[in-house]
């Protein structure tokens, strides 16, 4: 059994961009767990997608060998874990399971919003941080102003920052031996009943879920008959073992160990994340603190653009559950575009993920509509409903009341974007709160603002306003009282469902108009007139018309090159099967996400 | 059936809008290239020859049609007349030249400059029994044409017109278009009434399209130049049927006109000088092809030749058929393409054509199809065959794309 006090595990908080994949793949390295010649291209990312969003969508856990300066061997499991801010539970667990973390603060960049963010969540759990400064080779590095900065913002003593550079290799002995030194070491109880943190879980088609787990208390073997303290879900011990990095399986994992538990589950719903596990025979009655079920926030339909596909996107939606608690799906109906499932996201990002996924992975073609939240209304007979859904929103006059959701957003910039970040924020409902100076160049600023506003492209446009410079980070502050209406978009005459919106009544006529004029240039020129309307209730507050195609022809010969003629007919064929028909209408997929665009003035819009 | 296509890659220079295989700067390369040519003619396979008997109704088939022969370019007008009796002496095994619509596009700009005179030059085409004569003549506004990157101006253009005219040549057809970077509807008025004013037996208008690797493309998806929007493109075209229609110009295919003269027409809608090697294409017939680049089509397959110039010529030069790929054709491919092809012409498909072609009948093959487009206004039927109403003309890809 292994001695808990040479055991270390810690995790790695760093911005996107910061250098954390280089870092963890240069310790890796170091320490001989995996050989430059064996090293992947960012191997803890293993995804294609995670790799090119920059990003890793799932946390892993990595055992190394490590002997310090003393002589004496340690072993050091690294956990990883997401950086984005809709795994904002995810990361809390994977810091949950450490002692210490490494901040890894860009020399140039220096502190992001989210790398606060994710500093707290690390502070809340009682961590150790060790503050890293990377990329000080690179031109532009300003190590000293960093340091100051880690000091004066996150109250970590400068002194005991690390410079480094992952690339070139600077600092790695460093790192490693302030890990031995200043990380704690676990302290669990081996002789009580046990218990062990599940910080992720995936499934796998051989073995079922396999629970990432750091043991809390006491120990776990093969066979051994575990409970799921939250779901109360039941399972055996198929195979239990540590990353190094490939699974490698053990006989034990023990208080203080991160590692695997294969538990031969179907699905990871009845093994989430937070959850604790206990041995069905000797079981714990107290569960881990911090564990709440996967909650989505954002929400959306989707719909197969060839309705036939409505089987396929359903088994699809099945297999990527299998992996993803906090996905959930109900079929949904459309009159506009037929059979779909309404999805529930953690965010925008991991809507985007979960509809790339399912296009790349699965072959569908697939139509998404804007995002909404969840709103809670209060009707004139007393019932409190929840609608997640625009078209479900029931007739204004039995409304007594609507709220929504509410965030807290922290924003750091360079203080010259002040003024642009007060005007974007203002222009989507939200109110200042406070004001900060981080140094002499950069504020953190925090606002309340509704989440329906933060999810229709908030933070590209925060981004663009301030030339990339502005970092975001948000939580869930509740819900308030809105003075909200349904905004109904009518194409040909007809209302289409799944193109309505929930807007403020204030910005009711101005988003209305906006949007019409969208949809005109969205979508392309039919055979004949198609008027585009927006209404509230039953008075229409825009209209706008879509002339009728005039001339599409080829009109050219080709030399007798028949093929030539026949690909650009596929090609025109191919392209309206990307399209829905909405009565006798197509609409391109762009059309129903075109709300998400609103507010970009007069930029060109590519046509179908 | 004797239909053999004939592809000159020379060119003076390229057009700012051209995508055909075709090389500027390659003149040194004619002479072996005619040879390669000639060559490959010797190893091309003997069509059979065309059905003795027209069709029963009168109706366009592939049996209205006289054998023909295409020089396509490029500009086929860039080579002597030796190097063309001795092409035309090649292909004399496959296609009787004395019997057939023998066509050479020519561009007004390589006739004047040459170092035969024009006139000779033109009266040498004819007495080889090129007797059809296709000039790309494209807009007659100066700065236009230099910004399409032709050699020639409005006023040659015209000058080259009447020495073909005073040669003796008694088919020409002109070449034009329309949708011109900066070309107004009045530049298109009055292009429409210059060219009625000439007179020509038979005209072509097409839309300009953008291709890509064109100079022109990068030019307008730059933003550096504009061109007309579909909906002032769709009025020149517009204005130009009614134009012609009123000068007495039959409108026969989606972009070509043939005055319609006393002499009789080849088939209902078909005009007597419509070009009969193009309607060879519409009626999806087989047809040979030879040169860089070039698209034949013997059902079941369609083939072209290398493109590269020296590649072509080395392969030839081998005793190979200098084939770069061959495409294979499903009976699907042949009725869908029997269709898109045939529906450009105003006569449209025949039932008699489509069932000698397909060997099925149109309307167990299409029949769902055809009814829906007609119910949609863009298709209409009458005893003999299906066409495109006006509407489907202006429309017609989105006919086209029913067959495919």
């Amino acid at each position: 059994m292994q001695d808990q006090s040479f055991v270390r595990n810690f995790s790695i908080i760093a911005h996107i961009d910061h250098g954390k994949t280089t870092l963890s793949d240069r310790l890796l390295e170091t320490t001989g767990t995996i050989t430059s010649r064996e090293r992947r291209e960012q191997l803890l990312d293993a995804m294609d997608l995670e790799r090119e969003k920059g990003i890793t969508i799932k946390a892993k856990a990595v055992r190394m060998h490590y002997t310090s300066a003393d002589g004496q061997d340690y072993i050091l499991n690294l956990i990883d874990c997401p950086g984005h801010v809709d795994f904002t539970y995810e990361v809390s667990r994977a810091l949950a399971a450490c002692e210490g973390a490494l901040l890894v603060v860009d020399a140039a960049q220096g502190i992001e919003a989210q790398t606060l963010a994710n500093v707290y969540l690390a502070l809340e759990n009682d961590l150790t941080i060790i503050p890293v400064i990377n990329k000080i080779d690179l031109p532009g590095a300003n190590p000293e102003q960093v340091a100051q900065e880690v000091e004066d913002v996150l109250g970590l003593d400068k002194n005991d920052v690390i410079l480094a550079s992952a690339k070139e290799g600077i600092g790695i002995d460093a790192i490693l031996q302030a890990i031995v030194e200043r990380v704690p070491a676990p302290t669990g109880t081996l002789n009580v009943e046990a218990r062990a943190l599940i910080f992720d879980a995936h499934y796998d088609s051989y073995k079922g879920v396999i629970a990432y787990v750091r043991v809390v208390d006491g120990f776990f073997r093969t066979n051994d008959r575990v409970q799921f303290i939250g779901t109360t879900a039941y399972a055996d011990i198929l195979e239990l073992g540590v990353f190094r990095p490939g699974m490698t399986a053990l006989r034990e994992l023990a208080a203080g160990e991160v590692g695997y538990i294969a538990t031969g589950l179907k699905s990871v719903d009845e093994c989430q994340v937070g959850d604790t596990i206990t041995l069905a025979a000797n079981p714990s009655f107290a569960p881990l603190p911090g564990y709440r079920p996967a909650k989505p926030m954002v929400f959306a339909g989707l719909f197969p653009i060839d309705s036939n596909a409505y089987g396929d996107l359903r088994e699809a939606l099945e297999k990527l559950k299998m992996n993803d608690a906090a996905l959930s799906f109900v079929p949904e109906s459309s009159s506009a575009l037929g059979f779909g499932f309404r999805c529930g996201f953690l965010g925008l990002l991991h809507m985007e993920i979960v509809r790339e996924r399912l296009e790349r992975e699965y072959k569908l073609d697939l139509l998404i509509t804007a995002p909404s939240v969840e709103y809670q209304v209060l009707k004139t007979n007393g019932d409190l409903i929840e609608v997640d859904n625009p078209s479900e929103m029931p007739d204004v006059g039995i409304i007594a009341a609507i709220e929504e959701p509410i965030v807290q957003i922290n924003i750091i910039a360079p203080k010259r974007y002040i003024g642009p970040i007060m005007e974007l924020v203002t222009s989507k409902r939200g109110s200042f709160e406070h004001m900060e100076y981080l140094d002499t160049q950069r504020v953190l600023l925090k606002y309340r603002m509704p989440l329906a506003e933060m999810v229709i492209d908030f933070y590209d446009q925060l981004k663009s306003r301030t030339q990339g410079y502005a970092s975001l980070d948000y939580a869930l502050a509740g819900y308030q009282e809105s003075d909200l209406v349904k905004l109904d978009i009518l194409v040909n005459g007809q209302a289409v469902d799944a193109l309505s919106a929930i807007v403020h009544r204030d910005m009711a006529y101005g988003q209305g108009r906006e949007l019409v004029d969208r949809l005109r240039k969205l979508i392309p020129r039919q055979m004949f007139e198609v008027p585009i309307q927006a209404a509230v209730g039953s008075r229409i507050i825009a209209r706008e018309t879509i002339r009728a195609m005039r001339k599409d022809v080829l009109a050219k010969c080709y030399g007798g090159d028949v093929s030539r003629k026949r690909k650009l007919l596929e090609k025109q064929k191919e392209g309206k099967k990307r399209m829905k028909m909405v009565g006798s209408v197509e609409i391109p997929q762009e059309a129903f996400t075109a709300i998400l665009t609103l507010g970009e003035g007069k930029q060109e819009v590519r046509k179908a | 059936m004797q239909h053999l296509y004939l592809h000159i890659p020379f060119c003076h220079r390229r057009c700012s809008y051209c995508d055909f295989n075709t090389y500027a700067n390659l003149e040194d390369r004619i002479e072996a290239y005619v040879a390669a040519l000639c060559a490959e003619l010797a190893l091309l396979p003997v069509p059979p020859a065309p059905p003795a008997e027209r069709a029963a109704d009168g109706v366009l088939t592939s049996a209205t049609l006289r054998p023909t022969i295409f020089f396509g370019g490029g500009t086929p007008s860039m080579l002597t007349l030796p190097q063309l009796e001795r092409i035309l002496q090649a292909a004399d095994r496959l296609v009787p030249v004395q019997q057939a619509e023998v066509s050479l596009e020519a561009n007004p700009g390589t006739l004047l400059g040459a170092d035969t005179p024009a006139l000779d030059y033109l009266r040498g085409l004819l007495s080889l029994g090129i007797r059809r004569l296709s000039l790309g003549v494209q807009t007659l506004h100066d700065p236009l044409l230099r910004v399409l990157g032709r050699t020639h101006t409005a006023a040659e253009a015209k000058q080259t017109y009447l020495l073909a005219r005073q040669a003796g040549f008694e088919n020409i057809s002109l070449d034009f278009m329309f949708g011109l970077p900066g070309q107004t509807f009045a530049d298109w008025q009055a292009v429409v009434d210059a060219l009625i004013a000439w007179q020509p037996d038979h005209l072509s208008a097409y839309s300009l399209i953008l291709e890509e690797r064109t100079p022109l493309f990068a030019q307008v998806t730059s933003g550096r130049i504009s061109v007309p929007d579909d909906d002032l493109a769709g009025a020149m075209y517009e204005h130009a049927i009614e134009q012609l229609a009123l000068a007495g110009y039959q409108h026969y295919e989606i972009s070509n006109w043939a005055q319609a003269s006393t002499q009789p027409k080849l088939a209902p809608r078909v005009p007597a000088y419509a070009c009969q090697h193009n309607l060879a294409y519409w009626l999806n017939s087989d047809y040979l092809a030879a040169g860089a680049g070039a698209h034949g089509h013997i059902y079941p397959y369609r083939y072209y030749d290398i493109l590269n110039v020296d590649a072509y010529i080395h392969a030839v030069q081998q005793g190979q058929r200098p084939i770069a790929e061959t495409i294979d054709l499903s009976h699907a491919d042949l009725c869908a393409e029997t269709m898109f092809m045939g529906l450009r012409l105003h006569a449209g498909v025949s039932r008699t054509h489509f069932a000698q072609r397909c060997g099925v009948e149109l309307d167990a093959t299409y029949g769902d199809t055809l009814a829906q487009l007609a119910a949609q206004g863009l298709l209409a039927h009458d005893a003999h065959a299906v066409y495109l109403t006006a509407r489907g003309r202006n429309l017609g890809n989105r006919v086209f794309e029913h067959f495919v």
